[in-house]
């Protein structure tokens, strides 16, 4: 199991697009992804989960990632967050 | 005693989407999904889930199949409305959620699938975010659905109707928008919505009329006479028969009519009457029926808006999407010219999640050029992608709300970086691209000469021109008849306008809604614009008036009206002028 927070850099936070994309990049892994935002804990594979976080810019979020292929996952997870989702900061 | 049912109301609300259409209501309340909890045994449970995976199933078949029939109807970006619902509808990992719920309490499918829904969207109705607000219709349109396919619940009826049925009702989701209008509905009166909700953009590119108010569903009796006025934003409820006469009349100059016989003009760009040509060219927010008709007739556009592209996601489309959309508009218009002018959002459409952004009044704050130049990578994906598509050099860029120079060159600057950048890749793209700005704002007309000589062309976008120069916010009702076109002060600044593109030998264009004005026209003509750009609906009317025209005569009453004192007195001038030139 392995356990790292992320934050959420771009400028209009977690929004419909990237939310998208955090869901999609999760559901390419065999292993089971978790975030947790405060004491709200969602499945990071479900787009209504992830909607649920309304993560704003600033927002610590901690990714929780168990499986075969948890490594590669939460690099990509990692990545997607750092490179805000492509957007502006 | 006179049945309040059958009194004349008129009802006030915003425009949504314009036209006027006549015919009767069919009030649809609004109603909580209401599904009945049932106890299931525990050699049945399988059977519910099972049941579930079919209801899902069905209904993302069912929105696959909306989304391309809206792809062909309406157009490719529209359509990916849709996909925001497919997603919804395929998050297997809610489903599990609920599927491992029935079997631990052992309920029917709809009543468990139904709670957890509502467990999620309950927090995000909170959300003073309209993206987030929008997300929750979605989700419960899915819900609707998938509920409608596992049977027993309370849903919206899936009637024919009769014709020239106006629906009422709370607001609509976009299919239903699509699949009412198939079932004879013609217009919509609704309780709730904003102009750019996905509703109201679906309702607009059908050219369907639609009305706000709010609540209206409690003050629309079902199953009477109305008349909606799409375009001001009113609906009479039991018109007197002298509404109906007028409302007729009106009809034939608004709305789908006027875009249908569009297809019936002869000559294209129409010549006044001395045989000077004046440009006339459409607004255009969103792909539909018109393009094609207007491509068709080889009339360009002179104000291609791209918020859109924004607002139906909610978010800035990548470089390949927005090229593939520019492309699109450009092969569609490859016989005449588009003007696109780039994203002009403000504070009010952005995610409220940054002090920076909450402003007190978004009219006069961070949008426009403003938030673009600020947002340079998102400013320069778009300027890339609408590069990429200008190969068949019929493409033009367009600013909004310049209002100093070094705005200008700052844009500018940031358009010749793509430049450099799409050479570098050996992208193809049209180097002679012009590049202009609108001119709403009254420091950009203060200072038109000097913006004139750093410019390709100007659009003089004088709804916003008006509202600045006047300090009158159009929606706000205490003010609103100060809201004056043709008010000295903003004649003024059009002249001023005019005259330095003049000068600098530069194509001058009016966009506003007074473009569309045939009051206006003879005005315009007279000082010597050449370019009108305006709402597809006026076209028709705007080119049957330029043939009867003088450009010659009209230079004096311009030159009259200039000099006149009063609002008033300018429209006296120019409906008498008006009067008399109809009679020809």
């Amino acid at each position: 199991m392995m356990k790292k927070t992320a934050t959420i850099v771009n400028k209009l936070g977690l929004h419909a697009r990237p939310a998208a994309l955090l869901v999609s990049t999760a559901s390419g892994y065999e292993s089971e992804v978790f975030f947790t935002k405060e004491d709200l804990r969602v499945n990071g594979k479900s787009i209504m989960g992830v909607m649920m976080l309304a993560a704003e810019k600033g927002t610590q979020l901690v990714l929780e990632v168990e499986g075969p292929d948890e490594e590669q996952a939460m690099e990509a997870l990692l990545n997607v967050i750092a490179s805000s989702f492509g957007e502006d900061v | 005693m006179v049945n309040m049912y059958k009194k004349r109301k008129v009802v006030k609300g915003v425009p949504i989407s314009l036209g006027i259409v006549m015919g009767r209501t069919r009030v649809i309340l609004p109603g909580d999904i209401k599904v009945a909890e049932v106890a299931i045994a525990a050699s049945s449970l399988d059977n519910e889930i099972q049941r579930l995976d079919k209801a899902v199933a069905i209904t993302i078949e069912e929105l696959r199949q909306t989304r391309d029939s809206a792809g062909k109807k309406i157009g490719g970006p529209v359509a990916k409305i849709f996909d925001a619902q497919l997603l919804i509808a395929g998050d297997y990992e809610f489903l599990k959620q609920v599927k491992e719920q029935i079997i631990a309490e052992k309920r029917n499918a709809g009543f468990i699938y139904n709670s957890l829904v509502k467990k999620t969207t309950s927090p995000l109705k909170k959300s003073d975010d309209a993206y987030m607000r929008q997300m929750v219709q979605d989700i419960e349109a899915v819900a609707n659905k998938v509920l409608s396919h596992l049977g027993g619940y309370h849903q919206r009826p899936e009637v024919k109707f009769p014709a020239d049925t106006i629906l009422v009702g709370r607001s609509f989701t976009p299919g239903e928008v699509l699949s009412y209008r198939r079932r004879k509905v013609t217009g919509f009166l609704i309780g709730e919505g904003g102009r750019n909700s996905h509703m109201a953009l679906i309702a607009r590119s059908l050219l369907i009329p639609m009305v706000a108010s709010e609540r209206v569903w409690t003050r629309v009796p079902n199953n009477c006479r109305i008349i909606i006025d799409g375009t001001n934003g009113i609906a009479i409820i039991n018109p007197a028969d002298k509404d109906w006469v007028e409302y007729q009349r009106r009809r034939r100059h608004q709305g789908p009519a006027t875009i249908s016989r569009i297809k019936k003009l002869t000559q294209i760009p129409p010549l006044t009457a001395d045989g000077m040509e004046i440009n006339v060219a459409a607004n255009l927010e969103l792909p539909g029926p018109v393009d094609d008709i207007l491509s068709w007739k080889n009339i360009p556009v002179g104000l291609y808006r791209t918020e859109f592209l924004y607002l139906e996601k909610d978010d800035f489309p990548d470089e390949k999407s927005q090229y593939e959309y520019y492309r699109g508009i450009a092969e569609r218009f490859s016989k005449s010219e588009v003007v696109l002018r780039t994203f002009d959002l403000g504070s009010d459409k952005f995610r409220k999640n940054d002090d920076i952004i909450k402003e007190d009044n978004p009219a006069l704050g961070w949008r426009g050029i403003r938030s673009m130049l600020e947002m340079t990578e998102v400013f320069k994906t778009q300027i890339r992608a609408i590069l990429r598509a200008s190969v068949h050099k019929n493409l033009k860029i367009m600013l909004p709300m310049i209002s100093d120079i070094t705005e200008l060159e700052k844009a500018k600057k940031l358009i010749h970086q793509a430049m450099l950048d799409l050479r570098r890749e050996n992208v193809p793209f049209d180097n002679q691209i012009r590049i202009g700005i609108m001119v709403e704002v009254p420091s950009a007309a203060l200072t038109a000469e000097l913006l004139a000589q750093k410019v390709d062309f100007m659009s003089i976008g004088t709804n916003d021109l008006t509202q600045y120069t006047m300090s009158t916010d159009r929606n706000n009702i205490r003010v609103a008849n100060l809201y004056n076109s043709y008010h000295p002060s903003v004649l003024q600044l059009i002249k001023m306008t005019v005259e330095a593109c003049m000068k600098y030998n530069k194509p001058v264009s009016v966009c506003g809604e007074m473009a569309g004005d045939k009051l206006a026209l003879p005005l315009f003509i007279g000082m010597g614009v050449k370019n009108l750009s305006m709402n597809p609906a006026k076209i028709t009317d705007i080119c049957r008036l330029i043939k009867k025209i003088d450009s010659n005569l009209v230079y004096h009453l311009a030159v009259s009206v200039l000099s006149s004192h009063t609002a008033v007195s300018v429209t006296r001038k120019l409906q008498s002028f008006m009067t008399a030139l109809e009679k020809k």
